[in-house]
């Protein structure tokens, strides 16, 4: 955050701003590491890509023969890619993303899928949402478990939000914790009655009772209740604050995945103690990554949106110096046939590239490109399991158990600073 | 007041045989307004004027005759809604069906029952994101609702052939060579007896016992070739058994009691505390004697310990409460297609739980953006504008109850929401902070704001 802001924030709430809402966590066991960093703080966004993103015309392997003949009306042309080496480039549109890359502020961990990997939609989406393939029973998404784990270490936080227009994804889905979803800012601030002309006063009315010490009262419930009272008016007033301080020029993009980040970027400012978002580019339905014809432009325009929005947010954080705390990730349901399919599009494949973004990452590639002469049935095999990514994340990010999330141990990826 | 009580509550452990016995008011733990606004809001969604003073005129054990038996004709008013429920539900509309359950929570002259229905809605969590068919969720409902308040049997021998049950729970299909476990895992482990009072041989022999069951173009089917008619053995009986068989096993588990007990209690009486087996021993041997809830239910409302600050203010309301609750004290309706999306929104969305464990309960419910969004929607429904619209008028209502003016107003509202207890000074910070009520005609804004501020308070939070 810069010193303005934080001034402005001191100032015009007379409170520091950065005091967080998170309570003490009473005598957590040091689980981890020497590679456990200060997992209160950390955050993690997470981006679905809805419909199955063609990875290979993503990170394309132009140097490899089989890719251009593969593809002959859906080939990148290699002179237009932003070449990351001699044999891979990012998508024409994806500037930004290769200008990250360069930074070190973005990571691409190739051939991703997981064994028996489905390939319908929505199968494949649940699998990657629940992180239990094939368990048609399962209940509660990862994040939705993650959220538990995270609202049973410190009651009466906010572990996670969705921010979108489409139903929450099944991945926030949770037993105990309520993870609601956020459409616009305003609906996270407190609303005053039309037609009362308020005034600070007006506010007071809200919290004074509940700020009242109260002496003599035995009922822990009511308490509790005062204080998040309380917690909820300083947390509304802080975003209040944070949106108005916002110049709504901030240098994002018009697309609506930059729109969001936007939000993303408030509430983070204003330090609720939502250790998760999650949201999506592509659409409530079959999702716009699904082209199965005439996939060129479509797919043009979605890599663009999701490239310069992550910039955009990336820069944005990395302004106010919020960053270093802050972890994307993208996903899709699955990659897309080697092959295209006679109408410029592709059909369901597997493997796929997953993106990393944020300001702890060792950067780079991780793992090489999987073949793509070896096929699984026209789609690239995978050498990494999505669940050694989140686990990664998990361990080593949040500072949640991921044998508690994920049922089993998987392999850690080498991806974070430590 | 409950708090003139507080010094003479029992001290723990709690004595089951005064915990269970019927609450009879003395001038020490006098029948009052908190304790009736405590029976109504546990027994139904909160009292509209009428009721409280109602209440206080019949005293505790009249009133809950009342809520057990009310005096409207229960089943014409249920006919009317189950048909307009069906209709919605039959057009396809999960949304539609969810309105018309919240409109009959408004309006019912049977609270207790669409309470009970709720709570085996939660214990029985069947979700239409996984049914995806809108009249058989509300089949379900009205089964659920039919046995709410009865004996378990009927309705436990109901829900295994349910169609949106066994769709809700991956088993629309058991096939002898290939049993199906989802009911079976269910049954034992969310529904019947829990964790630890089964074994994995157990759920597959239960699975067996339900071979046979389909679920076909909607509608329970049961084959008989694909049917396992071997010895199973569950729960440590054997014999040639069948579906009905297996849920009269599970059903007849003292653990199964033991867990229905312990759900109801923390249903009516208290989230706070972990009551005891001492405690709740009485219960258990009630519902394993004939397994009629009703008379759990009834035992419950009529206790001492229900009457004590045990139990008062010890329960989180769930969003559905405190939105109903609004709707039914202010005597008014509102659209209730968008309440459903805005108690969705707050976590809650009706025939959708979020696991087959039901929803989240007490403090689980309380966060930041849940209250900022609990404070919206009361704004919203309380505005008088978009869109809710107009049909709660708080200067109607203290017109009505004869409470004109801005103190009375005032303390008319305080009354009625919160039974006038809250805490010392903060009736008097109310008024000074929110401003006075103001009774004037037309939108009285300021009044408005008053009731906003009231339901907001910490105090309005809990049940």
């Amino acid at each position: 955050m810069s010193p303005s802001r934080r001034d402005f924030l001191k100032t015009s709430l007379g409170v520091p701003a950065l005091v967080s809402l998170g309570r003490a966590i009473p005598g957590r066991s040091a689980l981890a590491g020497a590679t456990r960093r200060d997992d209160r703080n950390t955050i993690l966004v997470v981006v679905q890509l809805t419909g199955g993103n063609d990875g290979l015309n993503t990170v394309v392997p132009y140097a490899d023969d089989a890719y251009a003949s593969s593809r002959p009306t859906l080939a990148l042309p290699a002179n237009q890619l932003h070449k990351i080496d001699s044999q891979l480039g990012f998508h024409p549109r994806m500037e930004a993303f290769m200008r990250l890359f360069k930074e070190g502020r973005l990571s691409v961990v190739q051939g991703v899928a997981y064994p028996k990997c489905d390939r319908t939609h929505e199968k494949a989406m649940r699998n990657w949402q629940t992180a239990r393939p094939g368990e048609t029973t399962c209940q509660t998404g990862w994040l939705g478990r993650t959220s538990d784990v995270l609202l049973e270490r410190d009651e009466g936080t906010l572990p996670a939000v969705f921010v979108g227009r489409i139903p929450r994804p099944f991945t926030l889905n949770a037993a105990t914790a309520v993870v609601p979803s956020i459409r616009s800012m305003r609906q996270c601030v407190l609303a005053t009655m039309p037609g009362v002309t308020s005034s600070p006063v007006d506010r007071g009315a809200w919290d004074k009772p509940a700020e009242r010490p109260q002496a003599g009262s035995d009922n822990r419930l009511l308490d509790f209740v005062r204080r998040s009272t309380s917690e909820a008016r300083t947390a509304s007033k802080r975003l209040e604050a944070v949106i108005e301080a916002a110049p709504k020029s901030a240098d994002y993009p018009a697309f609506l995945l930059a729109q969001t980040f936007r939000g993303v970027a408030q509430l983070i400012r204003a330090e609720l103690g939502i250790r998760i978002y999650c949201t999506e580019l592509g659409g409530g339905g079959i999702g716009g990554f699904d082209n199965h014809a005439n996939q060129l432009g479509n797919h043009c325009a979605m890599l663009q949106q999701l490239s310069e929005s992550v910039a955009a947010f990336v820069d944005d954080l990395a302004r106010d110096k919020l960053l270093d705390r802050v972890l994307l990730i993208t996903f899709s349901e699955f990659g897309r046939t080697v092959s295209e399919n006679g109408r410029r599009g592709t059909g369901h494949g597997a493997a796929a590239p997953m993106f990393l973004a944020g300001g702890k990452l060792k950067g780079g590639l991780v793992g090489p490109h999987p073949s793509l002469t070896d096929l699984d049935n026209d789609a690239l095999k995978f050498h990494t399991d999505f669940r050694q990514v989140y686990a990664t994340v998990l361990d080593r990010w949040l500072g949640v158990d991921s044998r508690t999330v994920l049922g089993e141990e998987f392999k850690q990826l080498d991806i974070l600073q430590s | 007041m409950f708090a003139e009580t507080r010094s003479d509550s029992p001290v723990k452990p709690v004595d089951p045989e005064w915990a269970w016995a019927p609450y009879k008011p003395d001038s020490r733990r006098p029948w009052n307004l908190p304790r009736a606004g405590h029976l109504y809001r546990r027994a139904g969604f909160g009292a509209n004027w009428d009721e409280l003073q109602r209440a206080l005129a019949d005293g505790p054990r009249h009133t809950v005759d009342r809520m057990l038996h009310p005096e409207a004709d229960i089943e014409e008013f249920n006919r009317g809604y189950d048909d307009y429920e069906a209709a919605a539900a039959d057009s396809g509309s999960g949304d539609g069906l969810r309105a018309w359950w919240l409109r009959r929570m408004i309006h019912t002259p049977h609270p207790l029952l669409e309470k009970m229905t709720l709570f085996w809605h939660n214990h029985f969590a069947i979700s239409n994101l996984r049914v995806g068919n809108a009249p058989l969720i509300e089949r379900y409902l009205q089964l659920l609702r039919s046995h709410a308040l009865g004996p378990l049997a009927p309705l436990w021998q109901a829900v295994w052939r349910d169609p949106a049950v066994l769709l809700g729970t991956e088993a629309a299909e058991n096939r002898k060579a290939l049993p199906n476990e989802n009911f079976a895992r269910a049954l034992l482990e969310h529904f019947g007896p829990g964790p630890g009072n089964f074994g994995p041989g157990d759920v597959t022999d239960a699975a067996r016992a339900l071979t046979g069951c389909f679920v076909r173009r909607g509608r329970f089917r049961f084959l008989d070739r694909e049917h396992d008619s071997g010895v199973k053995k569950i729960l440590g009986q054997q014999g040639n058994w069948g579906g009905d068989d297996a849920v009269r096993i599970v059903l007849a588990q003292p653990a199964t009691s033991k867990r229905l007990v312990e759900k109801l209690y923390r249903w009516l009486i208290s989230e706070t505390d972990e009551p005891g087996d001492t405690l709740l021993a009485p219960l258990a041997e009630l519902l394993a004697g004939d397994h009629d809830f009703s008379k759990l239910v009834e035992k419950m409302l009529r206790s001492n310990l229900f009457f004590s600050d045990m139990a008062y203010r010890q329960r989180v309301k769930s969003p559905v409460e405190f939105a109903v609750g609004i709707v039914r004290a202010m005597e008014g309706n509102v659209p209730t297609v968008r309440l459903g999306q805005d108690l969705a929104t707050l976590g809650q969305d009706l025939c959708c739980p979020p696991t087959i464990k039901g929803w989240p309960t007490s403090r689980d419910w309380i966060n930041s953006a849940a209250l900022v969004g609990r404070s919206n929607l009361a704004l919203a429904l309380l505005s008088g504008s978009k869109p809710y619209g107009d049909k709660l008028d708080p200067a109607a209502l203290v017109k009505k109850h004869g409470c004109s003016g801005p103190a009375r107003a005032g303390r008319f509202m305080l009354d009625l929401f919160l039974q006038g207890d809250l805490a010392a000074g903060a009736a008097e910070d109310l008024r000074k902070t929110a401003g006075t009520p103001g009774t004037a005609a037309g939108k009285s804004p300021r009044l408005r704001r008053f009731v906003h501020a009231v339901v907001t308070l910490p105090e309005f939070q809990l049940a």
